[in-house]
């Protein structure tokens, strides 16, 4: 493929990739404030949340002051991105090839990151890198495309055969696991048959700098066009799961925020209280004039 | 069983039982309730409910909802129920649970890591459509096809194969009242999908939208409370006339004055209780009036209509009516100058007031709230109050509510006092946190119309008899009196169903009550035992 077509087409998936990315966690963030919906364990409440215990234990709670830790929230989140600690209790044959799969993408994300750094290096002058670094790299990769690709081989041999399972899997989700697959194939091929740790540096040391000429082995052309691909299609797929889970369990589970008087939350509260409710069931008399305290305070049932 | 039932099929064959209940499919229980034909049979439907009222989902009538009167009548709940759901994704009209409903409806990847964390599904021996992920996928394919654009040409490849009709909206509908919403599933989850809350939301839709809600909740619960003062159908001068009754029994009883003081300004603590325990079981009003009295509490019951019932079912199933309840709560508790109220042992009133109706109290609707069970530790701890535990000294497990322990994360208070007061205290395995409901979760605790309470029982419930049967499995026979202690009020009333149901008081020597009932029989002025070892 010629290079001019490989490095605009690369800028295009890219550009799909941030906007998509940037407008969806952006939505997400701009929800309203919703009412409480904690669920117990909340590991940030200090000398309690090892066994679930909340601040709402402490007689007169208001009364004294919120000890939280971050040691302890970190400790938890850790131990769920890393390890997938709620796969692993609650459902163990899956985790066999979830873990590997999700481990095997952030051995990638790091190769990357590093790759990254390199061709950035190498665009401003400081040289190839270590023949040792470039072998870590090429080994890194190649531990992250394995791991990908056995657990995500597994995962849908999971899917298509388990009853559980296969009725809840949807094309779209055989589509991301093919799709994955096919980056993680490609990734094993250029780490096997090209120089990896030389030739992926500088094609994306092509992309930084504008170089159109460049020229890269077929398989590393390969792999980098399914690889952008696959990030553009990212965005808009259930697999930005990994930064909807920061709101799950940071706005969501772990939002035990109480409702302070004069606080930012009562004022956006009140705002939103004083929306027109159209919701039609008989019993609540919203015509579409009535904001929620209309209706919540209004006598009713006499 | 499992993988039989697709979720597609929640629309096809109306005429056929989608996933019937089958007893012989259900977790086995130990001795000596194992053998299937000891155990009681199921209420059967009569010919005029199966005739008249929609059944077909597992063969059990939760929600009595009418067959419809013609296709007209079809058509149209079927077109409100679509724009019940696009209003649950409108910030003006589901603000309160936006952003929980929108991360739950986009990301999950349906791996069934949180089957297995249902009691339900796992009670049931696995039925496909008690999985908590199967009213959800229903839903979430739902919205995507008919409520996202574009979703009848992508849905399909997206989500995966759903129709739209009468038969799929009524059987969702039933089956958002066999889930009890105990969230064990959303803690189970690596991403945070939560399906109890898209039961919640399901439920709301069809209340606030189609006007739909189970009798029980709505009718004879939030309604009947808002006009007359309480679910019971108590209303103020009622209510006093009862405690009154209650205090001058348990004063002969137990030889000790009591007296609960009425709508006394400016207290420090406005106790509320579910008014259902001053019908059901007096003993506990009366437990927590001799606990405060003597502990020196300025304290106070409220006369005020609503003010001293805690229930609040629109918890379950209606934003608006939990608000308008909380509301009145409150006012309660602002026109007595209180400096805080306290929540009687009710579990679903901790959650409502405490945690979900927390931020809608603005402005000058503020007060401070809290659960009793602190209040309670710290009583029992102060010395105020003379103990012999060895008044207690009959085995005793402890209950968690889900809506204390799982949702508000009070978890210590309760098992401080037990380990304390009671020598032969212990644990059901999971406890705390990672309990199981009891079964009479989210308003199933008084429903029991048609065949509903054989389920909420033997499949709801199914789970948690087990565990307390292993909790006392030291001491099996009825020989040895033991005491479950559940300080809530719907889950003593699924007890109260459970145990009677299988015997257990009979067979095991197993009988139920409050955490207050504990402390006061252990209290050295009390005199004769508290605790009456009888099914009540």
């Amino acid at each position: 493929m010629p290079g001019v077509i490989l490095v605009v087409t690369t800028y295009v998936l890219l550009v799909v990739f941030l906007v998509g990315f940037v407008a969806r966690t952006v939505r997400l963030a701009r929800l309203p404030v919703h009412l409480r919906w904690e669920l117990a364990p909340i590991p940030h409440e200090k000398g309690k949340g090892h066994y679930g215990g909340s601040y709402l234990e402490e007689l007169d709670w208001w009364t004294k002051p919120r000890e939280k830790s971050l040691v302890a929230e970190l400790r938890y989140m850790l131990l769920e991105i890393v390890f997938l600690k709620a796969v692993f209790e609650h459902n163990r044959r899956l985790w066999w090839f979830s873990f590997p799969f999700h481990f095997g993408l952030y051995v990638l994300v790091a190769v990357a990151a590093v790759v990254l750094l390199a061709a950035a290096g190498a665009a401003v002058g400081w040289g190839a890198a270590a023949p040792a670094v470039r072998a870590g790299v090429t080994g890194a990769a190649g531990l992250g495309y394995a791991l990908g690709a056995i657990g995500a081989l597994g995962l849908l041999v999971k899917r298509a055969l388990e009853p559980g399972l296969r009725d809840f899997t949807s094309p779209a989700a055989r589509f991301n696991l093919v799709l994955l697959l096919t980056v993680f194939g490609t990734g094993i091929g250029a780490v096997a048959t090209a120089d990896y740790a030389t030739s992926l540096p500088g094609y994306l040391g092509a992309v930084l700098t504008a170089n159109l000429a460049v020229t890269v082995p077929p398989i590393v052309a390969a792999h980098v066009l399914v690889t952008c691909v696959f990030l553009a299609y990212l965005p808009f797929t259930t697999m930005m799961h990994f930064v909807a889970k920061y709101f799950t369990y940071h706005e969501v589970r772990w939002n035990d925020e109480p409702m302070m008087p004069g606080s930012r939350m009562e004022k956006e509260v009140e705002r939103l209280l004083a929306q027109p409710v159209t919701w039609a069931g008989p019993h609540l008399h919203a015509d579409g004039k009535k904001n929620w305290v209309d209706i919540a305070t209004e006598e009713v049932g006499k | 069983m499992s993988g039989s039932v697709r979720v597609k099929d929640i629309s096809k064959r109306p005429d056929e039982v989608l996933s019937p209940v089958s007893l012989q499919d259900l977790v086995p229980l130990p001795p000596p309730y194992d053998r299937l034909e000891d155990q009681p049979q199921w209420k059967e439907i009569s010919d005029a409910a199966r005739a008249g009222l929609v059944c077909n989902l597992d063969g059990v009538i939760a929600t009595n909802l009418p067959q419809p009167k013609n296709e007209a009548e079809e058509r149209e709940y079927v077109d409100r129920f679509v724009e019940g759901l696009r209003k649950l994704f409108q910030k003006e009209n589901n603000w309160t649970f936006l952003e929980p409903l929108t991360l739950s409806l986009e990301y999950c990847v349906k791996c069934q890591t949180c089957n297995d964390a249902c009691p339900v599904f796992v009670g049931s021996g696995g039925n496909d459509i008690y999985r908590p992920t199967y009213r959800s996928e229903v839903w979430r394919r739902l919205v995507k096809k008919y409520v996202t654009p574009g979703g009848k040409l992508l849905s399909r490849f997206t989500e995966g194969e759903i129709d739209l009709n009468w038969t799929a909206i009524t059987r969702l509908y039933e089956l958002c009242y066999r889930c009890t919403l105990c969230r064990r599933c959303a803690q189970a989850c690596p991403i945070g999908i939560d399906n109890g809350l898209i039961t919640h939301e399901l439920r709301k839709l069809f209340s606030q939208e189609l006007g739909w809600a189970p009798r029980e909740l709505h009718e004879k619960g939030t309604v009947l409370q808002l006009a007359v003062g309480s679910s019971t159908g108590m209303n103020p001068e009622v209510v006093k006339d009862n405690i009154e009754f209650i205090d001058e029994d348990t004063t002969e009883e137990t030889g000790m004055p009591v007296h609960s003081p009425w709508d006394k300004e400016g207290a420090d603590v406005l106790l509320i209780h579910n008014a259902g325990e001053i019908l059901a079981w007096p003993e506990n009003p009366a437990a927590f009036a001799i606990i405060l009295n003597a502990a020196g509490v300025d304290w106070t019951l409220a006369s005020d209509e609503v003010g001293y019932d805690g229930v609040n079912y629109g918890l379950f199933y209606d934003d608006m009516q939990l608000a308008r309840i909380a509301l009145r709560h409150v006012q309660a508790a602002k026109k007595l100058k209180v400096r805080k109220i306290v929540m009687g042992e009710c579990g679903h009133q901790h959650k409502a007031m405490m945690t979900i109706a927390d931020r809608i109290l603005t402005g000058d609707m503020h007060v401070h709230r809290e659960s009793c069970l602190p209040l309670l530790e710290d009583i029992v701890f102060s010395g105020k109050i003379k103990f012999d535990p060895t008044k207690n000294d009959f085995p005793v497990t402890l209950h968690d509510p889900c809506n204390i322990t799982r949702n508000l994360g009070i978890v210590e208070p309760q098992r401080r006092i037990l380990r304390y007061l009671c020598p032969q205290f212990r644990e059901m395995t999971p406890h705390g946190v990672d309990n199981y409901c009891c079964g009479g979760g989210s308003g199933f605790a008084v429903m029991s119309g048609n065949n509903f309470a054989d389920w909420r029982v033997s499949v709801g419930g199914r789970i948690k008899f087990k565990q307390i049967l292993d909790a006392f499995a030291d001491q099996p026979g009825p020989e040895v009196k033991k005491y479950l202690c559940a300080p809530c009020s719907n889950c003593k009333g699924q007890f109260r169903d459970m145990l009677q149901y299988y015997g257990a008081l009979e067979k095991s020597g197993i009988t139920y009550g409050g955490l207050v009932e504990l402390i006061v029989n252990a209290m050295v002025d009390v005199k004769e035992p508290f605790i009456k070892w009888e099914m009540h």
